[in-house]
C-alpha cells in the first residue's frame, strides 16, 4: 500500500509522515521523502549519506568525463547506488529523493530511475511518501501510483486552500487515488468547529484531527526526531487511529 | 531440477532486495570488495562447485563478507568474445535464487543472504549448483561449467587482481566494437513529448544527444523494459556507410515522425543530419564562411562566432527538427571514431570551448590539437581566420582548394579577384558590418499561394540598421 502525505509547505506534513511511519513501523515499511525542503530524516531521526538526487548527479558526471566502461550498463549502476542510498533501520527503510535537476537532459537517467524505485518499492508492504509542497507532484504525475492521498492542512486559509486544489486538481489531471482524505493539523478545542466548518468545504473526507500538542512543540524547538514522541502523546494516539482507520477502509 | 537446492529457485524472484533488517549476511557491496568473471577454458570438470573461505553457516550474523564468483566454462562454440555477454547474465540468474540478492556486474557486486535461506539450509555450493543448472539452461552452447567462490579475504583480493586485467581487455575490445559489428541498432522516443518528431538512433559508434545512453544501455533497457521507449532497430541495409545512411533507420525516422523526417545521416551535419531534440548535450554547426564546423555545449556560457548563445542556437535547431548544416551532438560522440566521418572529423573542426576542447583532448587527433581555437583563441570569423592561418589548419588547404574550383569553374573570379590568398567570402573593410540576423531556416510567407520560399542558413547583413516610427 502507497500512502502519500501531501499539503501546503508547513502545515505539517513530515509531522504526519513521521507518526505515519512510526504507526507503521513493525510492519515492512519504505519511507520516501520526496520534499527538497523537508527534514523528513531529522524527524525520524536518521544520518543520510547519499539521495537519489546525488546519484543523478554522480552518474551525469561519471558518464559525461567518459569514465563509466561502454558495456558496462548504467542501470547497474544506478540500481546499486540507489541501493546505496537506501538508509535501512530496524524498524523502516528511508530513501530520500534530494535535489532537483541541474540543467541539461535528465529523461534518460530519470526513466531509469523510475523504473528502478518501483522495483525496490515492490519489496515493501508499506510505502509512506512525503511529497514535496504544493500540487508539483500531482502534475508531474510523481504520486499517480498511490493508493491513499493524505492531505494535510492546518487552520490557514491557503493552507485549506491548497488543499482544495490538490482535491480538485487530481480530478482534472484524471488521478486515481483509491482514497482521499484530509488531516486537520495544530487547532484546539476553541476553534475546532469554525475550522471544521470551513475545511468541509474543500469537498475532502476528514479522516482526523490533531490538536495543538505543547510536547511536539518543544520537540520542534529542540530539533528532537518527532519519532521519539511517547507513545501516549496526543499527536501519536490520534495518528495511529489514523492508521487503522486507513486499513479498515480498504 | 532444483531439488537439493533448499529455497526455491524461479525467475518471479527478480527484484527482490533483501532489507537490513531481514539479512543473515552481506557479500561485497560497499562496505566490503568483491568482483564477478566468466573465463573460457579448456579442461572444465563439469558441476564442480568449490567454496574457498568461510561458509554460510561459518559466517556471524549480521557481518559483512569479501565475495568473489569465478565462473569457468567449456564448449565448442565459446569464443573469448562471449565472456562478457554470458557474465552480464550472472545477476539476472542469481536473483532467482530466493533469499539471495545480487546487484551490478564486475567488481562492484553486492549480495544478501535473508535470514530464511540461511534457516532453510542454504550454502554456498547451492548457489553456485543453482548458477551451474541456470546458465547451462540459458546458453546451451555451455557444454561443462565449474564455479569457485571466494569469502576467504586474501583469496578474493587476489582474484580481484586477476579480473581487474580481464576487464581491461574486455573494455579495449568494447572501444573497437563498431557500426559494422553489428546487426542491431536502438531507436529511443523518450524525449518525442517535447520533439514529436525526433528519435534518437543509437549504433555503437554513436551515443544518444543526451549522451546518457550508448548501445550497451539501450541494449540492456530493450530487454529490461520492453514496452519502453527505447527499441531494436535491424540494420539492414547499409545505403552510405561513411555518412551513416541505413535503409531500415530511414524507415523508423519516417514512421516515428509521421513522415516529417524520412532520411538521416547518422555521420554528418550536411545533407539529412540527425534530428535534435532539445537535451543535446552539444550543437555542431557549419561556419559557411570559413567551410567549416563549430562545436559548443550547454554549459559554455558565452556566445559562439555565429554571434548567439548555444541557448538560441539550441532553439533553432530543436525539437525534433532536422536542420541542414546543424546538428545536436553528445559529448561521448565525439571521443566516436565515426565522429562527423562523413564531413572529415576533426579536421572540419575550426572552433570550440576550451572545457570540452580540454576533456577530449586525448581523441583529437594530436597534429591537430593545437591548431583548433577556442574561445580564448578566436572570437569572431575573422579572429579564427586569423588563428587558423596562423596555425596552418587543414581547412585552409581546403579553401584554397575550393578557390581553385571555382576559378576553373568560373573564369571571371579571376578579374574580380586578384589576391590568391583571399578566402571567398565578404570582406570586412573599413565599414564594421554586423550581422542582423542569422536563421538555419526561414520560410518566407507566400501572398501569391502555390510557392513557397525557403531560405537555408540564411545571414543577413547589413552596414546600417534603420527602425523608424511609422
Amino acid at each position: 500500500m502507497i500512502i502519500a502525505v501531501s499539503g501546503k509547505g508547513g502545515t505539517g506534513k513530515t509531522l504526519l509522515s513521521s507518526l505515519l511511519i512510526k504507526a507503521l513501523s513493525e510492519k515492512n515499511i519504505l519511507a520516501i521523502d520526496a520534499d527538497p525542503d523537508s527534514n523528513l530524516p531529522e524527524a525520524l531521526g536518521v544520518e543520510v549519506i547519499k539521495t537519489v538526487g546525488d546519484v543523478r548527479e554522480e552518474l551525469k558526471i561519471d558518464t559525461a568525463k567518459g569514465n563509466i566502461p561502454q558495456d558496462v550498463n548504467k542501470w547497474d549502476i544506478l540500481d546499486y547506488k540507489i541501493m546505496e542510498s537506501v538508509v535501512e533501520t530496524p524498524k523502516f527503510d528511508l530513501l530520500v529523493m534530494g535535489r532537483p535537476e541541474g540543467s541539461g537532459c535528465y529523461c534518460a537517467v530519470n526513466n531509469m530511475l523510475r523504473k528502478i524505485i518501483e522495483t525496490l518499492s515492490a519489496n515493501y508492504d508499506y510505502i509512506v511518501i512525503d511529497t514535496e509542497a504544493g500540487l508539483e507532484h500531482l502534475s508531474r504525475r510523481t504520486t499517480q501510483n498511490v493508493d491513499i492521498m493524505l492531505v494535510v492542512t492546518d487552520k490557514s486559509k491557503r493552507g485549506i486552500l491548497t488543499a482544495q486544489r490538490i482535491g480538485e486538481l487530481s480530478k482534472e489531471l484524471d488521478i486515481n487515488f483509491k482514497k482521499m482524505f484530509l488531516v486537520v493539523n495544530r487547532i484546539n478545542p476553541d476553534n475546532k468547529d469554525i475550522i471544521i466548518k470551513k475545511v468541509k468545504e474543500t469537498g475532502i473526507e476528514i479522516i482526523g484531527t490533531i490538536y495543538e500538542d505543547e510536547e511536539v512543540a518543544e520537540y520542534d524547538i529542540e530539533g528532537s526526531p518527532l519519532v521519539n514522541l511517547s507513545d501516549n502523546s496526543n499527536s501519536v494516539v490520534t495518528v495511529k487511529k489514523i492508521v487503522s482507520r486507513i486499513l479498515n477502509s480498504n | 531440477m532444483f531439488e537439493d537446492i533448499p529455497v526455491d529457485v524461479s525467475p518471479m524472484y527478480e527484484g527482490e532486495r533483501i532489507r537490513a533488517a531481514n539479512m543473515f549476511v552481506e557479500l561485497a557491496g560497499p562496505k566490503s570488495i568483491g568482483a564477478e568473471l566468466v573465463q573460457v577454458k579448456q579442461d572444465v570438470k563439469n558441476g564442480k562447485v568449490n567454496v574457498i573461505g568461510p561458509n554460510l553457516s561459518e559466517m556471524k550474523e549480521g557481518e559483512i563478507y569479501p565475495f568473489g564468483i569465478f565462473i569457468e566454462i567449456m564448449g565448442d562454440k565459446l569464443e573469448k568474445e562471449l565472456e562478457g555477454v554470458i557474465e552480464r547474465r550472472t545477476h539476472e540468474l542469481c536473483n532467482y535464487i530466493k533469499g539471495f540478492m545480487h546487484l551490478n556486474q564486475r567488481d562492484q557486486i553486492w549480495c544478501r543472504v535473508s535470514k530464511e535461506a540461511k534457516d532453510a539450509g542454504f550454502e554456498l555450493e547451492h548457489l553456485g549448483k543453482a548458477l551451474s543448472i541456470l546458465f547451462k539452461e540459458e546458453f546451451p552452447i555451455i557444454e561443462a561449467i565449474s564455479i569457485t567462490l571466494y569469502t576467504d579475504k586474501k583469496e578474493v583480493e587476489a582474484f580481484i587482481e586477476k579480473t581487474t586485467q580481464k576487464y581491461e581487455e574486455r573494455d579495449a575490445r568494447a572501444r573497437e566494437l563498431s557500426d559494422e559489428d553489428v546487426d542491431v541498432f536502438y531507436g529511443c522516443v523518450m524525449c518525442q513529448s517535447f520533439a514529436p518528431t525526433h528519435t534518437c538512433i543509437v549504433t555503437p559508434d554513436r551515443t544518444a544527444l543526451c549522451g546518457a545512453i550508448n548501445w550497451f544501455d539501450c541494449r540492456a533497457a530493450a530487454k529490461m523494459d520492453p514496452d519502453g521507449p527505447i527499441f531494436e532497430i535491424e540494420k539492414g541495409k547499409v545505403l552510405d556507410e561513411i555518412k551513416g545512411e541505413y535503409a531500415n533507420v530511414n524507415a523508423v525516422m519516417a514512421d516515428k515522425s509521421q513522415g516529417t523526417v524520412d532520411r538521416v545521416y547518422l555521420h554528418s551535419v550536411f545533407g539529412y543530419p540527425h534530428t535534435s531534440c532539445g537535451c543535446f548535450e552539444a550543437v555542431a554547426f557549419y561556419i559557411p564562411e570559413l567551410d567549416g564546423v563549430g562545436i559548443v555545449d550547454r554549459d559554455f556560457k558565452g556566445e559562439t562566432p555565429l554571434g548567439i548563445p548555444f541557448s538560441a542556437m539550441a532553439g533553432q535547431c530543436s525539437g525534433g527538427k532536422q536542420v541542414e548544416g546543424f546538428a545536436g551532438l553528445s559529448l561521448e560522440y565525439m571521443r566516436s571514431p565515426k565522429f562527423l566521418q562523413a564531413d572529415n572529423g576533426y579536421e572540419r573542426i575550426i572552433w570550440l570551448p576550451k572545457a570540452i576542447k580540454d576533456s577530449l583532448i586525448d581523441f583529437i587527433p594530436e597534429d591537430l590539437a593545437d591548431k583548433i581555437p577556442t574561445e580564448e583563441d578566436a572570437n569572431s570569423i575573422k579572429e579564427i581566420r586569423k588563428f587558423l592561418r596562423e596555425k596552418n589548419h587543414p581547412i585552409i588547404e581546403r579553401l584554397k582548394e575550393t578557390k581553385k574550383t571555382i576559378k576553373e569553374i568560373d573564369p571571371v573570379e579571376d578579374e574580380t579577384s586578384k589576391d590568391m590568398e583571399t578566402i571567398p567570402e565578404i570582406e570586412v573593410g573599413e565599414v564594421p558590418i554586423a550581422q542582423v540576423a542569422y536563421a538555419p531556416e526561414l520560410t518566407i510567407p507566400s501572398t501569391s499561394g502555390g510557392v513557397k520560399i525557403i531560405f537555408k542558413n540564411a545571414k543577413i547583413y547589413a552596414e546600417k540598421l534603420i527602425i523608424k516610427r511609422k
